[in-house]
């Protein structure tokens, strides 16, 4: 019988203490542990397959290059978190100067008269409503809304991350939501129903 | 994972409840009810669940690997090529006895005849009188030519605007 290498299952610490080492075998361990965490998140963020995927690799590599400034008293995910959002934002930030008046009319708003009769929410519509409302977003009211209402982050977690306080990234929700329900109002009124007046 | 009438019990605005979202990601028939709750859930439908890259994770893992290995590659040729503080000093300081060399050189030619120079001697002194002992500057470009033999004279080229115009 062939013996099989002893599989030791180390946590996020050690595993960063190991590639500081300079064990690549452990770092390509802690990609694999992380690819889907960090490739959900950026795909919220970003909104499309291709370019998330990028992003998530970038995210990676700026991961191994800075790997000695991770401080172990804090947790390694908040400090992945943060070098996503990071990233993330500066890409939606270029992507966004670029493409800006591209995305104004991406799709036709229904005629008052679909809008009056009421409409079941249908799932499968939610993320593409998202992704084009969210436009008017910026990066950084994005990238909260995304953690705060799709990874159900609280709060104080986010304000870890971005490194600012509770009330920065409450203000900056109020406001995501705010202007989306507006979006929402303007190109998607048989979902305006939703959100009473003055709500 | 909840029932639908637990859910509906359990459901409140703003509600963040681990079991609640699940089930509100997950059933249809509960959707359209919570958002009548509470409008903010349209958008917290959204699935939360983590997702795969396209192409896989194994694919993904080896592309971050290669480019990862590609750095380290590039890293080991560059601090090979870069050369350290100490070296920089040592190659200016070479460069400065040769400097130093050739101009005592041409002094003594110009006053006494070929026949007459005796090149240890020179060299002695060379070594003992140089014009500038060492040479430090962040902004100087310096390239090392190394002979092929060991007999063979090294170049030392600085290129640096700070450098004293009569070396
Ligand atoms: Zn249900």
């Amino acid at each position: 019988m062939i013996p099989t290498k002893e599989t030791v299952e180390l946590d996020d610490r050690q595993l960063v203490e190991t590639i500081r080492r300079g064990d690549n075998d452990a770092f390509e361990q802690l990609v694999r542990r992380k690819t889907t965490k960090v490739y959900s998140l950026c795909y919220r963020i970003i909104g499309n397959a291709e370019d998330a995927k990028d992003i998530s690799q970038l995210v990676f590599i700026k991961l191994w290059e800075n790997l000695d400034k991770y401080d172990p008293h804090f947790a390694f995910d908040t400090w992945l978190y943060r070098m996503v959002t990071n990233v993330a934002i500066d890409f939606l930030r270029n992507k966004q100067s670029r493409e800006n008046a591209v995305n104004s009319n991406l799709r036709l708003v229904k005629t008052s008269s679909d809008a009056e009769q009421g409409v079941v929410v249908q799932r499968k519509e939610i993320e593409n409503v998202f992704n084009a409302v969210a436009t008017v977003l910026s990066p950084k009211q994005k990238t909260i809304f995304v953690m705060r209402e799709m990874d159900d982050l609280p709060s104080s977690e986010i304000a870890k991350i971005l490194g600012c306080r509770e009330s920065t990234v409450r203000n900056h929700l109020f406001n995501a939501r705010k202007l989306m329900q507006q979006q929402l109002r303007k190109r998607y009124p048989e979902y305006s129903r939703l959100w009473k007046e003055g709500q | 994972m909840i029932s639908c009438q637990s859910f509906r019990e359990r459901l409140a605005p703003g509600s963040n409840e681990a079991a609640v979202m699940e089930h509100l990601r997950k059933c249809d028939a509960c959707l359209d009810f919570a958002v009548s709750v509470d409008a903010d859930h349209f958008f917290r439908a959204l699935d939360g669940s983590e997702l795969t890259p396209p192409g896989g994770v194994d694919a993904f893992t080896s592309d971050v690997m290669a480019q990862v290995r590609l750095r380290q590659a590039e890293g080991s040729m560059g601090r090979r090529r870069l050369p350290n503080p100490w070296r920089l000093a040592v190659a200016a300081m070479i460069l400065v006895g040769i400097s130093g060399a050739a101009i005592v050189y041409r002094q003594s030619e110009q006053t006494a005849p070929v026949a007459q120079i005796q090149p240890a001697a020179h060299r002695a002194e060379l070594v003992t009188k140089p014009i500038v002992e060492s040479y430090d500057s962040r902004t100087a470009t310096i390239v090392e030519l190394r002979g092929e033999g060991a007999s063979d004279a090294q170049v030392v080229m600085i290129f640096d605007d700070s450098l004293p115009a009569d070396l």
